[in-house]
């Protein structure tokens, strides 16, 4: 049995590696942007387990590549597939930069994308949806009424340009406030939890600003983003915290103002780094992880970073140092009267898209589906998921004891997180970031108003 | 000048550049003695020698494993050699007419010369890139229009740089020479291969080292055009290592030890066509 | 004189042709592109735009009017003076030492040009922590000698300079190996004619090296005039967008910065334009002030 499978992927490679260096894809439907999206292949789905025993080589662009936390679980999946199906896959992945947006965007505007791509679905995606060049998941499941069937549709992001959904998410992110509990202790600060308010915030800041450490951790010059968000959230809530103000004036946009107005007074009353508008993040993520700075809002990826800073191989995990990993925790951001400390940021903010290109192909129709339907089944999604979010209706069991510490302890907020809302950063994208973003430095030292800064924003944004 | 004189003057000039010589080494080890050390380590300790339990050859293991790293160098020598060889030709004959012939839209093409050293590639590149997917050159599953499609773009964007160093270099030559070749029958072309060329060796080896360096250095282009696992060159390959859990500097510094083994090689090498006498013969003419 | 040698126009075209063909392709022809961009409505790299400005020529009375560029020019200018007189002074002078000593050429030769071969990233890194604030480099050697107080090198104050310096210092090589370059085409001979004469090395260098390298040393101005208008990457990882508070952007890292960073892909090419203009009429006015001699 396994001499019989190696030997077909011999073949295919083979096949494949001729079909690289000889034709140069002359097996392309013709015009893809052309093609009605009603053009069904009927033998895909009249035949489709002959279709799938003729080997496909299919392009696949992923964000898991280099130092991703999930590229190795990325190339053992694929390479599943590939053993599972006779298919190639061919990797085209890079780390997610602006030069990588730019590059998947480009290819969509030349017709030359892959046929499947795990992409963000915020506004990033917007040029190629407008486009029409990816398939919606119920265009698929017109005609695979299984795909993506393990998923709730609820959590689902639906695209910013139509509202229908395109891309089926496999791991996603929460953002919270780690904390440095040694601080806290010798501070005499108690763990904060769910009923954390801002005002209580500001005591136990003080408190351990007077124990002779800094408060924050933050590069204000650098990345506010966490801050802004959260302190946003704090004044508009879960039910509004997704609508970009019309003005600055209006209710909404004031809520922006007093958020950003709270940075300033943190700022002004010491609690980041003295010099939070110079530092770059790993600077005021070192002083976190030497004991220097308490709290640290940031994303679930951080998880991982704070781990690997533990060890003193940051590729073996055995030789982490459990006790200094000990003195790291994480708990909710600080609340108000509209929003609970528990209400986080978060979701799933990137997915699986089948490119309409492939969909068209019928030798490439059916392998794109099944490539998907694996990458994004019951099995795959929990491996990439860990302890950050999923879609799949049946939340899979874990196994504690493969999980370190913090990863427990993630678990275990999450746990009690009362609501999951999408950042407003990501669809007040762009340019119109400009003034509150770099800006925030202008901001809390007083050379700009907030209030202004907003409407500067605010005026890009609905300009576009 | 075979006068061995060591003077205090001399002394004191020693000092000097010894000085700057160690301002440059230093860099160069402190990549070195961090690429031995977990990632976590660097920030705090990066000046300290990486001995005893800071020592570690992680970064290399996980450089060497996850990544191939020989095909890389393969495409990234392939890459600027092609690149710095089609540069040097083209530069040289353009620049050797643009300091001896008088015409009339010299001054005109000075000036586009001098303005393509300024085009920034992200404002550049992605027309290029539309160009090549027409030709059928980018984004294909071939190696060699893969390599290419890399090759064309970057010759353009040394090409300015090497006729303006070329031109000044050039332009220094004492024209007597050309003028005895020219009376013994030589025509311009011959002038330019047998008088101006082995005249200015040691100018062209510069103008081939800067190619090379910054073909072989370019990210940008190389991340654009290269998206195949095994098309990719050194530098491009070693670049994905920051990710949102925060850069591994020692990943970092490993991939810095990697990729400028072969420049400093390349340079030693090309330093000898550099380095006075080795034109001597040539000036009889 | 040389009239009579390059007198038929005829070759001009074969020497001419294939450069500027490959220039034209691949540079200028993009480059239009990018001067129609500059005019458009585009918020993502690589998508076509949404339509023309309102006002066509609006990022042009942009570009006037925000106070960023400003400041980006002033640094700028401080930069182009830096580079010429840090960057090319310094390696003139390391250039006219190493071409003056019996032994150890080669060696020094090696070793200037290590900073050009590290990647600005690395660069970067490594000055970030020479300068960091909390046990940075330089704050504990001055610790060691007794301050107390911990100085914030990026800090408004400072930050100019501490990006500066690891710019100069990092192209001296460059400029190094290309005068050196230049020395060496020099041949001896001149210079045994010279000390037959009884010529002091000084004099040697005087009247004989530095009239002979003039053309080098002015082609070396105008890369580093130019080459301070469009630097960004050792800038950029030190003091990404323009921190603190934007004082520190150069005309490049603000290109850069609005094109890859602000998504204002018109606006960023409008600054590119504006820095190949200056970058044109900039090194035109040095080789006025050189006044190039022809042979």
């Amino acid at each position: 049995m396994k001499k019989l499978t190696a030997a077909a992927l011999a073949c295919t490679m083979a096949v494949s590696l001729v079909a690289c260096s000889s034709a140069p894809k002359e097996t392309k439907a013709p015009e893809t942007t052309a093609a009605p999206a009603e053009t069904k292949a009927p033998e895909t789905t009249a035949a489709p387990t002959e279709a799938a025993k003729a080997a496909v080589e299919l392009e696949v662009v992923t964000t898991f590549a280099g130092n991703d936390q999930n590229s190795q679980n990325y190339k053992d999946a694929y390479k599943a597939w590939e053993e599972k199906t006779g298919n190639t896959v061919v990797d085209m992945s890079a780390t997610s930069d602006e030069t990588f947006k730019t590059r998947v965007i480009t290819d969509f505007e030349t017709n030359s994308e892959p046929d499947v791509l795990f992409f963000f679905n915020g506004a990033d995606a917007n040029p190629f949806i407008e486009a029409g060049k990816v398939m919606s998941i119920d265009d698929i499941r017109a005609e695979y009424p299984e795909y993506a069937g393990n998923m709730d549709d609820g959590r689902i992001a639906p695209s910013l340009v139509d509202g229908k959904k395109y891309a089926v998410p496999v791991n996603g992110f929460w953002e919270a406030m780690f904390v440095n509990t040694a601080i806290l202790e010798e501070a005499g600060v108690e763990m904060p939890g769910p009923d954390y308010t801002w005002d209580a915030f500001k005591a136990d800041c003080q408190k351990i600003k007077d124990a002779g450490y800094t408060p924050i951790a933050a590069a204000l010059g650098n990345i506010p983003h966490y801050w802004w968000e959260f302190c946003i959230f704090n004044h508009t809530g879960p039910e509004k915290h997704l609508n970009v103000p019309e003005t600055a004036d209006d209710e909404l946009g004031q809520a922006w103002v007093d958020g950003i107005n709270d940075i300033k007074e943190l700022y002004e009353l010491g609690y980041f780094p003295e010099n939070t508008l110079s530092a770059l993040d790993e600077e005021t993520f070192n002083m976190f992880m030497e004991g220097k700075a308490a709290f640290l809002i940031d994303g679930s990826w951080k998880v991982g970073g704070i781990v690997a800073a533990c060890q003193t191989d940051a590729e073996d995990p055995s030789t982490l140092d459990a006790e200094k990993l000990a003195d790291y925790d994480v708990t909710y951001v600080p609340g108000s009267d509209v929003r609970k400390a528990s209400d986080l940021v978060g979701g799933l903010s990137m997915g699986y898209y089948i490119t309409k290109k492939a969909w068209d192909d019928p030798a490439k129709r059916e392998a794109a589906v099944d490539f998907v339907t694996h990458m994004t089944s019951d099995e795959v999604v929990p491996v990439f998921a860990q302890h950050t979010a999923s879609a799949l209706k049946n939340s899979p069991k874990v196994d504690e004891s493969v999980f370190n510490e913090l990863q427990v302890k993630s678990m275990a907020m999450m746990a009690g997180c009362t609501s999951l809302t999408g950042a407003v950063q990501d669809i007040f994208n762009g340019d119109c970031r400009v003034s509150t973003f770099d800006g925030m430095g202008d901001i809390v030292s007083g050379d700009v108003d907030a209030a202004d800064a907003v409407a500067e924003g605010l005026e890009i944004y609905h300009n576009q | 000048m075979k006068k061995k004189k060591i003077s205090i003057g001399m002394i004191f000039v020693y000092l000097l550049l010894i000085f700057w010589a160690m301002t440059t080494i230093y860099p160069l080890l402190w990549v070195f003695q961090n690429s031995f050390k977990a990632k976590n380590k660097i920030l705090e300790n990066s000046f300290a020698l990486p001995t005893g339990a800071l020592f570690t050859t992680a970064n290399y293991r996980k450089a060497f494993r996850d990544l191939n790293i020989f095909r890389a160098y393969k495409n990234s020598l392939f890459i600027s050699t092609m690149v710095c060889i089609i540069v040097i030709i083209l530069a040289g004959l353009a620049s050797f007419a643009l300091v001896r012939y008088s015409f009339k839209l010299k001054g005109l093409l000075q000036t586009i010369v001098i303005a393509g050293m300024m085009f920034p590639v992200f404002a550049t590149i992605i027309p290029v890139h539309r160009m090549e997917v027409l030709w059928g050159l980018a984004n294909t599953g071939s190696w060699l229009k893969s390599m290419l499609s890399v090759i064309l773009p970057q010759v353009a964007g040394n090409l300015s740089f090497a006729i303006v160093v070329l031109s000044g270099y050039i332009k220094g030559l004492p024209i007597e020479l050309e003028e005895s070749a020219f009376l013994e029958g030589c025509t311009p072309f011959q002038i330019f291969t047998k008088i101006v060329v082995p005249l200015t060796k040691p100018s062209f080896a510069t103008v081939t080292i800067f190619s090379f360096l910054w073909s072989y250095n370019d990210l940008f282009t190389q991340m654009f055009f290269l998206r195949r696992e095994e098309f990719k060159g050194i530098t491009t390959l070693l670049n994905n290592i920051t990710s949102r859990e925060g850069t591994d500097y020692g990943l970092m510094a490993a991939a810095v030890t990697l990729v400028v083994i072969p420049m400093v090689i390349v340079y030693i090498f090309l330093q000898k066509y550099i380095i006075k006498g080795m034109t001597a013969g040539a000036v009889k003419g | 004189m040389s009239a009579n040698i390059y007198k038929n126009k005829k070759p001009l075209f074969f020497f001419l042709f294939p450069a500027f063909f490959f220039i034209g392709l691949f540079l200028y022809y993009p480059f239009f592109q990018n001067i129609i961009n500059s005019f458009q409505h585009i918020k993502v790299l690589g998508s076509g735009g949404n339509g023309w400005n309102e006002p066509w020529y609006e990022n042009y009375v942009k570009l006037f009017t925000d106070p960023v560029v400003r400041i980006s020019l002033i640094n700028t200018l401080k930069m182009i003076l830096v580079t010429i007189f840090g960057q090319v002074g310094i390696a003139l002078f390391l250039a006219l030492l190493v071409d003056n000593i019996p032994w150890g050429g080669s060696l020094f030769r090696t070793v200037y040009f290590f900073p050009i071969v590290i990647s600005a990233t690395a660069l970067g890194l490594l000055f970030n922590l020479v300068f960091l604030y909390d046990k940075g480099m330089i704050n504990q050697i001055l610790e060691m000698f007794g301050r107390t107080e911990l100085i914030d090198w990026k800090g408004k104050g400072l930050a100019l300079f501490t990006m500066m310096l690891p710019v100069m210092w990092q192209y001296v090589g460059f400029y190094f190996v290309i005068i050196i370059t230049g020395l060496n085409n020099i041949s001896g001979e001149l210079y045994e004619v010279a000390s037959i004469d009884g010529a002091t090395k000084l004099q040697r260098v005087r009247y004989i090296t530095l009239p002979l390298v003039r053309n080098v040393v002015c082609t070396c101005v105008v890369l580093a005039v130019t080459g301070a208008l469009k630097v960004f990457d050792l800038p950029w990882t030190m003091f990404p967008k323009g921190i603190p508070t934007k004082s520190t952007f150069l005309t490049g890292t603000y290109m850069y910065y609005q094109t890859m960073e602000a998504k204002n892909i018109d606006y960023g090419s409008t600054l590119a334009l504006m820095i190949v203009i200056l970058g044109v009429v900039l090194s035109k006015v040095v080789n006025m002030v050189f006044h190039e001699k022809e042979y």
